[in-house]
């Protein structure tokens, strides 16, 4: 076994260290505590760290991308994520829609989506699956009950097809300058053979955003309403083929989304650590450090070693990943336990810092908010009782 | 005997206040616009009619002009508020709890006489205490001796026939809203710690005293945030004078900390988390009779459903710990005859109730999905509000070392 990371990786995660501590964290508290949820973003930081690569790294050379290992990717997240969870989140959330573009889109496509975010830094890709009626059921449909799962109408008029309906909750849905959205092209059969996923450019007719989510936590990342009214997409958008929806988000093997996830809750980890052990050697409680009491000597041992042991999890998840291994589950398993470890570890951090008699450290406070948006991510308890059948 | 039946007049005020609170608090404190802002403005309106109907003077006794409840029955119409707003419990909570010791237990005939007409008569005489928690630092002292603390009193001082008192609190509960503050001072300077304080009774338009503003949700710095229900402000004194006969209990002594009074006000918040917890545990069980996914409403996944038996659990013995805590201090002779337990009720329902109503919280909000965290909806206010009072300065983790301190049979040494 070796855990050491080549100078690449390395590379690229110092570069993202620097980046988070200089420009991320600077305005992650600013950003977090504005209280109209459509003004919490800042395209400033997403040029620059577009500038730097953050935006494109997954993309293939070929293209014009960085194309990094999964393992690199795993560590620039972790790193974005220690300065803001939710702005690491914003740059992932372009690498998740650009493997997909890269596994399943016609060169057609590439040309004119995958140049376009390329060449411009405040390109920032999106996924509407969501809808009032459609959670869980989109993770996993019933089998008794074949008409579950999002609604959202397509039909074919000529070389176009007519959309409609609403989708909701839809990540960097007031940002984002193309969607995948995933529509209903057959009512009759389940979502696994009646849907067709679309590529929805922003200023697609008859499209536009709703309402802004004002969320608990991740507040710089926003969650939009994307409303279709006869909105106008050309059959050449559609992904993969009519009615195979499913099938085409299947091609990307990477399951990138679920190491995003454990690899951006590492950084929350690593942040709470941080801040846990900084408040333990600067503060004193009855004449003594509060690192010198076995009370918090204690939490900070148990805040360590989940800490670690998730670091060691995500990179074993990322390099299996990246050697092609065959999938075992264990990318479930990891967010999984992602969204455990960072719910104990930032409760730790907030249990050691304590209520400063009628005030909380507002960074701590907002490390459990964000950590509670894992709460119910990707359908958290969906996904793991789905994952059990992978399992060997 | 600890008895499960309870009586005829705290199952009518339970009732009562169930109905004011679905008519009257809900539709208020579920609104959108009320939810989605960081800074929740004390409901001021239902404030008064809540006094209107007995709940701010719910402790005093009855021969004062109140309803003389109990501790059990305290905490039972407590839940049933914290279940509507939590910030509208804890005001009332505080002012109900202050009204019995200061006019029942501690001020002289000439002094209730002086304050208790207007407190009976006035639905917006509020009281608060300023002054510290002489239980406060046990924790990190576990097995020693209390460790000095700074001194931040106020200083009272003699002149004439009056107290002049100079210098700040930082915070007190209730101060915004209070009539009428028993605010501890250094009457002795000589002394230190807990030794040569008093308390005065300051009446809100006393010469020299401002009350601060109430606390913001967000310092202005950004970098702290609230971290208490009800309202609270910190307060200046600048040769602030008093009458001398404005001396709560004897000079030197500070009547109002630790204590009695302490054990019943931890009882009083550990009443007012269950009622947050099973405010999220109900919207839980109605929203999953609603939701339909996976083929069938989900309170019919097993999934769903043991989150939901799990909050039930710890909604049932959290509400039997605080409700014995509040018993026991009600019949102190039952741990005279040893029917119950001599070890401090209080700390163990407060940390027991504090933590896995958090947990159950957090997993009823769970049930909602994306909609947990939207904060037009309630889910994600009640998780903020248990996870608040877990960290509340009272209960750190170093509070339950005091636990530890008495089933070890500790003494500390009295400070010289």
């Amino acid at each position: 076994m070796d855990f050491s990371l080549n100078e690449e990786q390395r590379g690229w995660q110092m570069e993202a260290r620097k980046f988070a501590e200089e420009e991320i964290r600077p305005i992650s508290l600013a950003r977090d505590q504005i209280a109209d949820p459509s003004k919490t973003f800042d395209w400033e930081i997403i040029r620059k760290g577009s500038k730097l690569g953050f935006r494109t790294l997954a993309v293939p050379k070929a293209w014009g991308g960085h194309e990094a290992d999964f393992v690199t990717q795993a560590l620039v997240m972790a790193e974005l994520a220690k300065g803001d969870s939710s702005v690491s989140k914003t740059f992932s959330q372009c690498w998740k829609w650009s493997h997909l573009i890269a596994a399943s889109c016609t060169e057609d496509q590439k040309e004119r989506f995958l140049k376009p975010f390329l060449a411009d830094d405040t390109f920032v890709l999106g996924k509407g699956g969501s809808e009032a009626n459609a959670g869980s059921d989109n993770r996993m449909p019933p089998e008794d009950d074949p008409k579950s799962g999002w609604k959202l109408q397509a039909e074919r008029k000529g070389d176009e097809w007519i959309l409609n309906g609403t989708k909701l909750y839809i990540a960097n849905g007031s940002v984002a300058k193309l969607f995948f959205v995933d529509a209903r092209t057959n009512p009759n059969v389940g979502i696994r053979e009646g849907s067709t996923m679309f590529l929805i450019p922003n200023d697609t007719p008859g499209f536009r955003v709703g309402k802004v989510f004002n969320k608990r936590g991740w507040r710089f990342y926003q969650n939009g309403e994307l409303i279709f009214e006869n909105a106008r997409v050309p059959h050449a958008n559609i992904v993969g083929e009519v009615n195979g929806g499913v099938k085409a988000r299947a091609t990307d093997k990477s399951e990138f989304g679920d190491i995003e996830l454990a690899a951006n809750a590492l950084g929350i980890c690593d942040d709470a650590v941080g801040l846990a052990m900084n408040f333990a050697r600067t503060h004193k409680r009855a004449g003594k450090l509060v690192i010198d009491h076995q009370l918090v000597q204690l939490k900070l041992n148990e805040m360590y070693a989940l800490t670690e042991a998730l670091r060691s999890f995500v990179l074993r998840v990322a390099w299996e990943r990246d050697q092609k291994l065959p999938d075992v589950g264990n990318n479930v398993l990891v967010m999984n336990y992602s969204t455990d470890v960072v719910q104990r570890v930032t409760r730790l951090n907030m249990e050691i810092h304590g209520a400063e008699g009628c005030m909380m450290n507002a960074r701590v406070d907002k490390l459990v908010r964000d950590a509670m948006i894992w709460t119910h991510l990707a359908g958290d308890t969906v996904q793991r009782v789905k994952v059990v059948k992978r399992l060997k | 005997m600890y008895n499960l039946n309870l009586t005829a007049e705290q199952l009518e005020f339970r009732d009562t206040v169930r109905d004011f609170v679905d008519r009257e608090v809900k539709p208020v404190a579920l609104l959108p616009a009320r939810l989605e802002p960081f800074e929740k403005p004390l409901l001021t309106d239902l404030l008064d009619q809540a006094s209107q109907m007995g709940l701010r003077t719910l402790a005093l006794s009855e021969e004062a002009g109140g309803a003389g409840a109990d501790g059990l029955t305290s905490c039972i119409v407590l839940e049933e508020l914290a279940a509507g707003d939590v910030d509208i419990a804890v005001v009332l909570g505080q002012t109900a709890m202050l009204g019995r010791v200061l006019f029942d237990q501690l001020m002289t005939p000439g002094q209730r006489k002086r304050f208790l007409p207007e407190f009976v008569e006035d639905d917006q005489y509020h009281l608060a205490f300023a002054g510290r928690d002489a239980d406060a630092n046990i924790g990190w002292c576990y097995h020693r001796p209390l460790a000095e603390e700074a001194d931040t009193e106020p200083t009272a001082v003699k002149k004439g026939g009056d107290w002049v008192i100079n210098g700040s609190v930082a915070f007190a509960s209730n101060a915004p809203i209070a009539k009428l503050i028993a605010v501890q001072v250094r009457t002795d300077p000589k002394k230190t710690g807990m030794n040569g304080l008093s308390t005065l009774l300051v009446p809100r338009d006393a010469p020299g005293l401002t009350v601060g503003q109430a606390v913001p949700a967000i310092e202005g710095s950004g970098q702290r945030i609230r971290w208490h229900h009800g309202t609270g402000a910190g307060m200046v004194f600048k040769d602030c004078n008093v009458p001398a006969d404005h001396l709560l209990g004897k000079e030197g002594q500070s009547p109002l900390a630790g204590g009695a009074h302490a054990a019943r006000g931890a009882t009083q918040l550990a009443a007012i988390n269950i009622g947050v917890a099973r405010a999220a545990y109900e919207a839980a069980i109605d929203y999953a009779k609603l939701r339909w996914q996976g083929g069938r409403h989900i309170i019919e996944h097993p999934a769903i459903g043991m989150k939901l038996a799990d909050a039930a659990i710890k909604l049932e013995v959290a509400r039997n710990t605080v409700w014995k805590a509040a018993w026991v201090a009600d019949h102190p002779d039952a741990v005279s005859d040893r029917s119950a337990s001599g070890l401090p009720l209080h700390i163990i329902a407060r940390a027991f109730t504090a933590e896995v109503l958090h947990r159950a919280t957090l997993e009823t909000a769970e049930c909602f999905g994306a909609m947990a965290v939207m904060r037009d909806m309630p889910l994600q206010k009640y998780v903020h509000d248990t996870l608040v009072l877990l960290h509340y300065a009272d209960n750190d983790s170093a509070a339950m070392l005091q636990i530890a301190e008495a089933v070890a049979g500790y003494q500390r040494p009295l400070a010289a």
